[in-house]
Parts: structure tokens; C-alpha cells; sequence
């Protein structure tokens, strides 16, 4: 794996420096699929709920490989061939159902639509009950989109019909739309992985919610009352979901983030985070770390005095900018910009 | 080398080191850095979410301060570099938003035409300084120190705007890491998130999620961590007391960023690029630095 020195001053300039590693670690579709011959055999690792005494909780075996070999044909060799027990869930073996979804090799990935490699370890999707070897329990997930009630209700009559709706209106709930819930994202989600330690709802329940409260003929009041219980704030942004989405749901861009735009208009109480950062910024130019830790929590910043001491010490805060409320040399552009004449933000 | 420089909040607050570092290392390697002295804040994650015209606005005009100087963008902050990205993305892409974000510039007589370049520190290592000219300017390789790349989101995903198929396979801060001499190691955080986007109002998750990550770069036997993201430094660094309560175990893991990495290997002293203003001290560089000393040029 790692590279001499002197090795080193041979290998060719890497041109795109984001992406270092694709061409290495065969990153890319045609790669991954032009990597074997006839007669390979795959090394398949796949985790078991219940094993004898003593023997591995992965059981290995030997596939031979075919042509265009998917994890799918891989898992039902294994069935046909090596274990008629193994339990794993598929039915239309073309990327409609949702139903496949595995981890190979640490990624979420749908079984019916993922080429092999040569080394694989499969793995039920986390964050949900396994019932056996590869079949998880989506009772949660159903539970929690049911909860957010994603359907449409309206007060108001039709503006004309037929009605009016364009593309441009619609453009993030049709994203929404293309979910087939696999649960690749919600296996992905660090915040869902912490359990109970938000309320976060999960990227696969928000991109349900998104099919109707991203409608624009969903009332108000309906998408309040959802959103109200999405804890949509504690996404932490880190595109896991975006990255595994076999359905190429840009989730965080389109969905969630558009969500947290309505939440922030319907119920403002809680995005009182995201306008406290608009505030520092439009009045200073710049986040000053220790205002917006002052604004969100209030007294609740001063609770570890230890850490205030650490930060102190480090020069890690400047108390003084943040009473004095100093402004930066970028204030004024982010004052016109952010409040747009109206001197508020 | 000419950039306009873009170091963002952080570096201009909480992490000031990584902005004193960047320019000590730029100079070495002969990267000329023109600050944009009135660049805003990119708007964090927030803006971005809940106010769209104002997050486009900030960034665009960033970009037009550059575009203005004629020159490419670089940056030091993941999450600044993903926002300008999109930005800039945006503004190319849709002709009304890009009308209606210039006609709110013109006020500062400022106009984008979407010509500028953004580029990550890391990535003008690797593209603009390169691999030879790195290693002929490494003077004290920093022999078998173990590193554990973090990288942070906003550099390796979302995959429409970096394209890996898996964004492990990013291997750009362990090649950087080879270069300079060091070994570094495979764990299991090395994409992952720190949590840095919800810290201010819920600091327990980000705890929880370093605090693993932090747990397997030590057990693969990492000495330090390196970051190209002052807001994953924060978490890693500033945090750690709290992640060491959390996981019952000291940790004691030094985090660097990228630019006092590649600082050590070119000759600086931990003490010019203000190592010791972390809050888990390097001890473990003193030796390397020390070492490193005794090594003829």
C-alpha cells in the first residue's frame, strides 16, 4: 500500500487532485466491471444471524464468476449451491422494488444492481432489526414515515382546472418521488446510528415527507404539523445518505434542505440556530464562533467551565471582539446582501 | 502562483493557526496568497438551507472578488469549498439566478461571469505544486510518523460533485502523507463526519461520532491525525476531553491540519506553526522535529 520515496518520483503527476485514489481503487462502474476473466472465483464473506458453537458468524464461500455478475446472482448462487438457508429478500432484480438492499464491503448498495467484486463481505443494512442473515425489520421506518402522515391535504379550492403546476414547482418533490425505500440511506445515516439520541427522523422518512410537503398544493398547516416532528435540524450534512442512494436522490440538497426552508417559514422556532448564524453574519460579516455558541445557548455554553478555561488559555476565543461585537472589513457587503435594504435580517 | 485566498470564519477565529500556518508554508512553496479582505462567511450549512438568494448571493460575490483580480480561488475550509462549489455550480447552470445575483452585486460595481477556478489547499498541492516539486522541497521527511488521514464531507462527497463511486477510495491526504514521509494508516473514520454542522446547539453527536473515530485511528496505531477542515479540527481537537468521558479511554490524539503537516516536513518548527495552540499537545512531533534536525540536507 504505501509508496517508497523513491518510487514515488516515477509515478505520473496526478492531474485531478479530488480525485486521487478513483483510478487505484477502481472507482468508477467500467472498472469495477472489467475486472475479471471467465473462471475467477469470488471470495464471498456473507455475515449470519445463527451459526454453530465456535464456527465463524461469517461464513465464506467460493462463487464462480459469470459475465456481468451482479451481488444478487452472487447471493442467489450461494443459495442454489452452497446454503439453502440463507434468508435475503428480492423480487423484481431490477431496481424498482427496494427490497435488496445489502452492505457489501462496508457500502449500502442494492444487491440487484451493484457488480461483484472479488473480495466481498455481505452484510445486513444497520440502523434496523435483523430478523435473519440478510432480512432486517423495517417496522421502524414504516412507523416513523406513517407518524409524519406524507400525504397531501388541501383547505383551499383549485385555483383553475386543469390546475396550474409547473416543472419548476414541482422540481424537488419530483426528486423526492424517485425513492423506491431500499433503506441504503438509512443504514448509511451516522445521526439515525446514535439511536435514541436525537430526534432525528432519518433520510429515507424525510425523502417520504418530501414527496408531499415539497408540493406546492400540500396546505401549510399539514406540513407544519410534520415537520413539527422531523427533528430535521440534527442532520449533520455529511451526504452518507446522498452518497449510497441507488435512486441518485441528491437527498441533502433537494430534499432535506428544502425542508429545513419550510420548516424555517412555518415553524421558525425551529430554525432559531440557522437565523442566529444569519444574524452574526449580517451584522458582522463573519461568524465569530463564541456569539453563535452565546446566541443558541444561552447560559447553557457557560455549564464546563474547564473547556471555557481551555479555549481561554489556547487564544482559541477572544471574549473582547465577541462584548464589543466587532465588526469585520466583509460587515457591510453581508449587511446588503443578507437584509436586503430592509435593515433586518 | 498567484491565488486569491479564501480562509473562511474558522481560520480567522477559533483555528487562527491554520491561516498563520497556510501563509508560512505558501511562502515556502512559492504560492503568492492576495486576501480578500471583505470575502463574508460562506453561510456555514444554515444559509444555504433557509435563505437560498442570500446564500448564493455571499458565495457569487466571493467568487466575483476573485474573478475581479483574475484569479483562481483557494481555499482552506471543506465546508467554504463545497459551498463556493455549488455556488458557482448554480450560477452556471440556471441564467435567472445568475442575472438576479448580479444585479445585487452591481451595487459594489461587482459582476461574476462564472470564470473562476475554486481549488482546496490540498488539491493545489497535488495539482498545481506536484508530487516532484513537493518532494524536492521535503527537507526533514518525517520518517514512519503514523498518521490517520480524517478527511472530512465536504471534500469527498457528495459523489455528483467529486465523483468517487465509494468516497473511501479518496486516497489525496495519504498520498500527500507519503510524500512528506510518513506512514499512514487505514481505519475506519477516515470518511466519516465529525458532527462539526449541529455542534452549537447539540454537541453530543458529534462527540459520540469522533469520539469512535478517534478510538480506531489509535488502535491502527496512529501518532497523529491530519485534517484538511478547521471545522473537523475543532471537533477533534477541541472535543476530545469530552470524547475521552464518553468512550472511558484517554485518547490523547494529537490533530493537525493539513498546511502544519506539510510545515514539519519543509522545515518549520511546530512552534511557528503554532502546534501548541491545540488543545491535545503534539508531544510526540518534538521528537520527529529533533530528529528531523540531525538530518543532513
Amino acid at each position: 500500500m504505501a509508496i517508497s520515496r523513491d518510487t514515488l518520483t516515477a509515478v505520473a503527476f496526478a492531474v485531478d487532485g479530488r480525485r486521487i485514489g478513483q483510478a487505484e481503487q477502481h472507482d468508477t462502474l467500467a472498472e469495477r466491471n472489467l475486472r475479471f476473466k471467465p473462471g475467477d472465483v469470488l471470495a464471498v464473506k456473507v455475515r449470519r444471524s445463527e451459526v454453530p458453537a465456535g464456527s465463524d458468524i461469517y461464513q465464506a464461500f467460493e462463487v464462480p464468476y459469470q459475465k456481468w455478475m451482479r451481488v444478487l446472482d452472487a447471493l442467489n448462487w450461494i443459495a442454489e449451491n452452497a446454503a439453502a438457508d440463507l434468508a435475503f429478500r428480492w423480487f423484481c432484480g431490477s431496481k424498482m422494488c427496494g427490497t435488496c438492499a445489502v452492505r457489501m464491503n462496508g457500502r449500502e448498495v442494492l444487491a440487484c444492481w451493484e457488480a461483484v467484486e472479488p473480495d466481498m463481505i455481505i452484510e445486513p443494512l444497520r440502523n434496523l432489526p435483523v430478523i435473519r442473515d440478510l432480512v432486517v425489520d423495517r417496522t421502524r421506518y414504516e412507523e416513523k414515515v406513517a407518524s409524519l402522515e406524507p400525504w397531501i391535504e388541501r383547505r383551499e379550492p383549485y385555483g383553475a382546472f386543469p390546475e396550474p403546476l409547473t416543472h419548476k414547482q414541482m422540481k424537488d418533490a419530483s426528486k423526492a418521488l424517485d425513492c423506491i425505500s431500499c433503506m441504503c440511506c438509512y443504514s448509511a445515516c451516522p445521526v439515525i446510528g446514535l439511536g435514541n439520541l436525537t430526534d432525528f427522523a432519518g433520510p429515507a422518512p424525510l425523502v417520504q415527507l418530501g414527496q408531499t410537503a415539497l408540493d406546492p398544493r400540500n396546505s401549510p398547516e399539514k406540513v407544519r404539523r410534520s415537520l413539527e416532528q422531523s427533528g430535521i435540524f440534527n442532520c449533520v450534512s455529511c451526504y452518507k445518505c446522498e452518497e449510497v442512494c441507488p435512486a441518485s436522490i441528491p437527498i441533502v440538497s433537494r430534499i432535506i434542505e428544502p425542508l429545513k426552508a419550510k420548516a424555517a417559514q412555518l415553524v421558525p422556532e425551529m430554525a432559531i440556530n440557522s437565523f442566529a448564524l444569519r444574524e452574526v453574519v449580517a451584522s458582522r460579516g463573519r461568524v465569530d464562533p463564541t456569539e453563535l455558541v452565546l446566541r443558541v445557548q444561552g447560559l447553557r455554553s457557560l455549564r464546563n467551565p474547564r473547556r471555557i478555561w481551555r479555549l481561554l488559555t489556547r487564544g482559541k476565543i477572544n471574549p473582547i471582539r465577541t462584548l464589543l461585537r466587532l465588526k469585520t472589513a466583509a460587515a457591510a457587503a453581508a449587511s446588503h446582501l443578507l437584509r436586503d435594504g430592509t435593515g433586518k435580517s | 502562483m498567484k491565488f486569491a485566498y479564501y480562509p473562511g470564519c474558522s481560520a480567522r477565529s477559533t483555528c487562527a493557526e491554520l491561516n498563520e500556518a497556510t501563509h508560512l508554508v505558501a511562502n515556502r512553496l512559492g504560492l503568492d496568497l492576495v486576501q480578500l479582505d471583505s470575502a463574508t462567511c460562506t453561510g456555514a450549512r444554515e444559509l444555504r438551507a433557509i435563505d437560498p438568494p442570500g446564500f448564493y448571493a455571499l458565495n457569487v460575490r466571493i467568487l466575483a472578488l476573485a474573478e475581479r483580480q483574475g484569479l483562481p480561488l483557494m481555499t482552506i475550509c471543506n465546508t467554504c469549498t463545497l459551498n463556493l462549489l455549488d455556488a458557482h455550480a448554480a450560477f452556471v447552470s440556471d441564467p435567472e439566478l445568475a442575472e438576479s445575483v448580479n444585479a445585487k452585486l452591481a451595487d459594489e460595481k461587482l459582476r461574476y461571469s462564472g470564470r473562476t477556478k475554486i481549488s482546496h489547499f490540498l488539491w493545489v498541492l497535488h495539482e498545481e505544486i506536484g508530487e516532484q516539486q513537493l518532494l524536492r522541497q521535503v527537507v526533514k521527511p518525517l520518517n514512519g510518523l503514523t498518521v490517520a488521514a480524517f478527511y472530512g464531507c465536504h471534500i469527498t462527497r457528495p459523489p455528483g460533485r467529486y465523483g468517487f463511486v465509494d468516497s473511501r477510495n479518496n486516497r489525496a491526504l495519504e498520498r500527500l502523507a507519503e510524500i512528506l514521509g510518513c506512514r499512514p494508516i487505514d481505519y475506519s473514520g477516515r470518511t466519516e463526519c465529525c458532527g462539526f454542522h449541529t455542534a452549537a446547539h447539540d454537541e453530543r453527536v458529534a462527540i459520540k461520532l469522533t469520539g469512535q473515530h478517534v478510538l480506531s485511528a489509535k488502535a491502527a496505531g496512529a501518532a497523529t491525525m491530519v485534517t484538511p477542515c478547521p471545522l473537523c479540527h475543532t471537533v477533534l481537537d477541541s472535543f476530545q476531553p469530552e470524547m475521552e468521558k464518553d468512550v472511558d479511554r484517554k485518547l490523547d490524539m494529537p490533530v493537525l491540519h493539513l498546511p502544519q503537516l506539510v510545515g514539519l516536513a519543509l522545515g518549520l518548527t511546530p512552534e511557528q506553526l503554532k502546534i501548541d495552540r491545540h488543545m491535545v499537545p503534539a508531544g510526540v512531533l518534538d521528537g520527529y522535529a529533533a530528529a528531523a534536525s540531525n538530518v543532513p540536507r
